[in-house]
């Protein structure tokens, strides 16, 4: 009866640890996941603007490599987001830094070719990626 | 359908390049708050895209539901998968007007928007009050308000009924620039 109990509180006590652990999950680390879909900004807009839906479909949630000419870099406190040039006059893809990134962005001009890695969250006026990180710049 | 929607959106745009009664953010602010005695739960878009009209004070607002981030990534798991079903209706938008917006100045007033927030594919008519300002260049607008869950069919199962709030507080800050492209 006694061992009994030992047992259920045992199987009691991983519960709870497991049960812990998942509620404090850490948050995905875009450094350190592979590249879902690597590709330039110009193809990543064109996609959400012909067809939205299917275009939600295949990138969102995933981890994309974009490519891209910045054309600005826009400071918010500890936040950056960095614009990247596509051939649509109007849209372009809008990639926000993580903090630990937003030191690397003070490398980073206007004009230069980038390589950013992050999670695309969907297309308003813009394609938006967020917690990128900078893959490398030239 | 979605030609005449792109058509519509960049005449809007169009439009919008030489009138100066244009103003956007693309970054806007919107959080949200439960608060039960259990546990807060709080989670910051900071991707906000609105526009204000000033030769008419109409308003749209257009967020992206996965771009609220949550403290604990199990949270914005559930809250994309299980509650808003971001999959489904990735977007939630409002539309609407900003009531006596000609007393707008450049010290702040309170005014009334009324419009219709569509969230979870259900829509419903709300009044937001908001702390409004404006200068040539900037309208800036902060407030908070509430929505009810049940309101946008949201369903929280009965097992963590405790730890989410049925009134939902939304607080916003949206700092309008005049669009130049």
């Amino acid at each position: 009866m006694k061992k009994i109990s030992i047992y259920i509180l045992i199987i009691g006590l991983i519960g709870v640890c497991i049960g812990y652990k998942m509620y404090n999950k850490p948050h995905i680390n875009v450094a350190e996941k592979p590249v879902d879909i690597a590709l330039t900004a110009t193809i990543l807009l064109a996609d959400f603007s012909s067809n939205e839906t299917s275009a939600n479909a295949k990138y969102l949630d995933k981890i994309i490599a974009v490519k891209g000419m910045v054309t600005t870099i826009e400071f918010d406190g500890e936040k950056a987001a960095i614009s990247l040039q596509t051939k649509d006059d109007f849209g372009s893809v809008v990639c926000y830094l993580t903090k630990e990134e937003f030191k690397k962005s003070t490398e980073i001009k206007e004009g230069q070719e980038v390589v950013l890695k992050g999670i695309c969250t969907g297309f308003l006026m813009d394609v938006i990626l967020v917690k990128c990180i900078i893959m490398n710049s030239k | 359908m979605k030609i005449l929607y792109t058509f519509f959106v960049c005449l809007f745009l169009v439009s919008f390049t030489n009138a100066q009664e244009r103003f956007l953010t693309k970054k806007g602010m919107i959080s949200f708050f439960s608060e039960t005695p259990i546990e807060n739960i709080e989670a910051q878009n900071n991707q906000v895209l609105s526009i204000v009209d000033a030769s008419s004070g109409k308003m749209a607002i257009a967020i992206l539901m996965k771009s609220f981030m949550f403290k604990k990534a199990l949270m914005q798991e559930h809250f994309n998968e299980n509650y808003v079903e971001s999959d489904k209706f990735p977007k939630a938008t409002f539309k609407g007007d900003i009531m006596d917006f000609d007393n707008i100045t450049t010290s702040e007033i309170t005014l009334a928007i009324k419009g219709n927030l569509t969230m979870h594919g259900k829509t419903k008519e709300i009044t937001i009050e908001a702390v409004t300002k404006k200068t040539d260049e900037v309208i800036e607008m902060t407030g908070n308000f509430f929505i009810n869950l049940s309101d946008f069919d949201v369903k929280i199962p009965s097992v963590v009924k405790n730890n989410i709030s049925e009134k939902i507080k939304v607080s916003f800050r949206l700092y309008h620039k005049t669009y130049k492209k």
